[in-house]
């Protein structure tokens, strides 16, 4: 009986303690993105306000609406959320936040104070995407699409796909974090664009800092991948035109790359960088005048495909730099290369541009189907 | 014959008293106070939690196995006696209080937001209470079955190894700005628990085992400490680790399971074990203390006193970072008396062995 006592007290204050901060399914909205645009004031056209938008699906199985878009213009996002919930008769959480979309406005003018407010807020996880809009951010959240009624599912789910084989990268609150913090790479993130009946990957928006600078166009974004990182499962199509010729078609998937970044002094200090990437991968089409099953054949092939993806390597490294976009991350290694007070006493933005890039590649086709 | 506690219980006791909390923030303190590649201090300083040890494990083999209390009265006079002995009670007792209210208010953050902290403390008070009421033998059973409940979270750490890059982690070591001794301090923090050892001597045997075990112990905590420590450094930036108040913290809200999502607040609800054991082992030093000033009150009625007034009284420090300064200035005073006590024993005894040639 003595030990049954504080028992059932301890029971009492636990089940007590429950009623303190109730959360009933029913009565709340779990929000699943939201989307950042700067606005121009009506009044003031000099100042510029905040839209946001918010997608919350609905639970209620005999609404027709699958889901509910609710928007406010205001002057903070903290005055935003105040705003948006005046507008429903659900509890607002942000729990269950998957993406938040930026549009290509605010995109330009810095998002940090954004995801900062992500990173903050306890119950928002660090999964949730982030992307770059390419225009208008709410349009594009607020737009029925037929075939995709959950749009909010529809963009988290297109995004996950993408950047499981390697067009995107895979960009969440905790990366953008992570590379924006790191003084020796520039973050990134998907763009998306709005299209008639649906939404597509159009590329990959380049920061610097937490500023929109410029973009990898989609056909480009393959190469970014193998510069970038280890690639697992990703695919390439190439065309290789020579002059006189009809263009060579490739087709090439189930790519698996290691990418390596070597940084080493040249004779009067200068930094000379190397990155080299090796790709394995199928045949999977090809139209063109060589013969697979023929050794020699297969290895004139590769050497094609080899200095086709290295002259558009040459041309992305150039266009980073022009830019002055650390989106490889070659900072890190040559930070790596160095002391502290040699990193912490070059600026990185002016060595960056002038930097000695080698990049060095090469492409083995492991196999080429069931054609012989 | 009075039962002996096992050198494995020792160890996982040990473990378990210095595991905590402070594991939430630790990759930040150290990022903070050592800079890049701060981690490795943690080895340094668990090498001055060794040093420690062996100080009190010769006040274990000089003093023949007696409890220090005896060793004190046999030689310091009451009025001396009695303040020494209030004095670590109200060090232990607020400790280990305190360390719970460390524990509800970061769960807080989590969950039951709006939820009076006090529910959630009667609920830690109560587990404690009976957790000390079951006298130190048991206690230590118990703390194996929590060590399981709550230490098979390590092998999370196998989630991080994707996103894992050496590169992040720089070859610099312990440049950038630093606070070697303030932060050492702080960080220091994270180890104690072993000081408790000096209470335990009357009922462990052989103090070369019980020595070894108590070491085992704090090489645990330091096996996990920089586990934990160089995955953070690797899977985050060094400044972002600087900014993130508890890194350990989004490090299991990045754990993403095909059926399940955000179950940080789940994972840490397991910690609630290691909390209690922190906890309650200080809470049983404090009311083993306070025993020998009122040696006739019953051990229950003690601990409920001293559970209940150090309820009270941390109910002072109002928000997170005002316990958190409460618990950094007690962590100071606790890392003096680690240090001092055994040095005053060791003087007691070579000072007796002078006067009995």
């Amino acid at each position: 009986m003595g030990k049954i006592k504080p028992l059932a007290a301890a029971a009492l204050i636990a089940l007590l303690a429950g009623c303190g901060d109730q959360r009933v399914l029913e009565s709340l909205a779990f929000v699943n993105a939201t989307s950042y645009d700067l606005v121009q004031d009506k009044e003031d056209g000099a100042k510029e306000n905040l839209l946001i938008c918010i997608d919350v699906p609905k639970s209620d199985p005999e609404g027709k609406m699958k889901r509910e878009v609710l928007s406010t213009v205001a002057r903070s996002k903290k005055d935003a959320h105040l705003q948006l919930a005046k507008q429903t008769e659900l509890m607002l959480v942000s729990g269950q936040l998957r993406s938040s979309l930026f549009g290509l406005s605010i995109a330009r003018s810095g998002i940090w104070n954004y995801v900062r407010a992500l990173v903050r807020d306890p119950s928002i996880s660090q999964n949730v995407k982030v992307a770059v809009v390419n225009g208008n951010a709410g349009e594009l959240l607020a737009k029925r699409y037929p075939e995709h009624p959950m749009t909010g599912q529809y963009i988290d789910r297109l995004l996950e796909k993408e950047a499981d084989k390697m067009s995107v990268p895979r960009v969440t609150v905790y990366d953008f974090t992570r590379d924006f913090y790191d003084d020796g790479i520039d973050a990134v993130a998907p763009i998306l664009k709005q299209g008639k009946k649906n939404i597509e990957v159009n590329g990959i928006a380049l920061f610097d800092q937490d500023r929109y600078i410029t973009r990898i166009e989609p056909d480009q974004m393959p190469i970014f991948a193998l510069l970038r990182q280890n690639v697992k499962n990703g695919e390439l199509s190439i065309d290789i035109k020579k002059s006189g010729e009809e263009a060579e078609q490739i087709m090439i998937n189930s790519i698996v790359s290691r990418r390596k970044v070597k940084v080493r002094r040249g004779e009067n200090g200068n930094f000379i960088v190397n990155i080299h990437f090796r790709v394995m991968g199928t045949l999977r089409e090809y139209l063109g005048d060589l013969d697979m099953s023929d050794d020699r054949h297969r290895r004139e092939l590769e050497k094609r495909v080899t200095a086709s993806l290295l002259k558009d390597a040459d041309a992305m490294v150039a266009m980073l730099r022009k830019h002055n976009v650390d989106s490889l991350g070659i900072g890190k290694r040559v930070r790596n290369s160095m002391s502290y007070k040699e990193w912490s006493k070059t600026d990185w933005n002016a060595v960056y541009p002038k930097l000695d890039i080698k990049v060095t590649g090469e492409m083995i086709i492991k196999d080429f189907g069931k054609v012989y | 014959m009075k039962e002996k506690l096992h050198h494995f219980h020792v160890a996982i006791l040990i473990y378990m008293i210095q595991n905590g909390v402070i594991i939430m923030s630790l990759p930040r303190l150290v990022a903070q106070n050592f800079g890049y590649n701060g981690w490795i201090a943690l080895i340094g300083l668990s090498l001055v939690a060794t040093l420690n040890i062996f100080l009190i494990s010769l006040v274990h083999r000089f003093g023949g196995g007696r409890s220090i209390f005896k060793l004190f009265e046999d030689v310091l006079p009451q009025f001396l006696l009695y303040p020494l002995y209030a004095f670590l009670t109200c060090i232990w007792a607020l400790t280990g209080c305190l360390v719970a209210k460390n524990y509800v208010y970061i769960f807080q953050i989590l969950s039951y937001n709006t939820t009076n902290a006090i529910y959630l403390m009667l609920l830690i008070a109560v587990l404690v209470f009976l957790f000390v009421i079951k006298g130190i033998y048991n206690l230590s059973k118990a703390t194996t079955a929590f060590f399981w409940l709550s230490q098979w979270m390590i092998l999370l750490l196998l989630f991080y190894f994707k996103d894992f890059e050496w590169a992040r982690m720089t070859p610099f070591l312990f440049a950038g700005e630093t606070h070697i001794l303030e932060g050492g301090l702080s960080v220091f923090s994270a180890f104690l628990g072993y000081e408790l050892y000096l209470l335990l001597i009357p009922y462990v045997d052989n103090y070369k085992k019980t020595m070894k075990a108590v070491m085992i112990g704090n090489l645990l905590t330091t096996f996990a400490y920089v586990a934990i420590s160089i995955i953070c450094f690797g899977f985050y930036s060094f400044e972002q680790l600087k900014h993130m108040a508890y890194p350990v913290l989004d490090l299991l809200s990045y754990i993403q399971l095909p059926f399940i999502e955000r179950i940080e607040s789940l994972l840490f609800g397991f910690l609630v074990f290691t909390t209690i054991i922190t906890t309650g082992l200080y809470m049983w030093s404090a009311k083993e203390t306070m025993h020998r000033i009122l040696p006739k009150a019953g051990e229950k009625l003690l601990a409920f006193l001293i559970i209940g007034a150090a309820l009270a009284v941390s109910w002072i420090p109002d928000t997170l970072s005002k316990v958190q300064q409460w618990l950094q200035f007690l962590s100071y005073s606790e890392i003096a008396v680690a240090f001092v006590l055994p040095l005053l024993l060791l003087a007691i005894l070579l000072v007796r062995k002078g006067a009995r040639p």
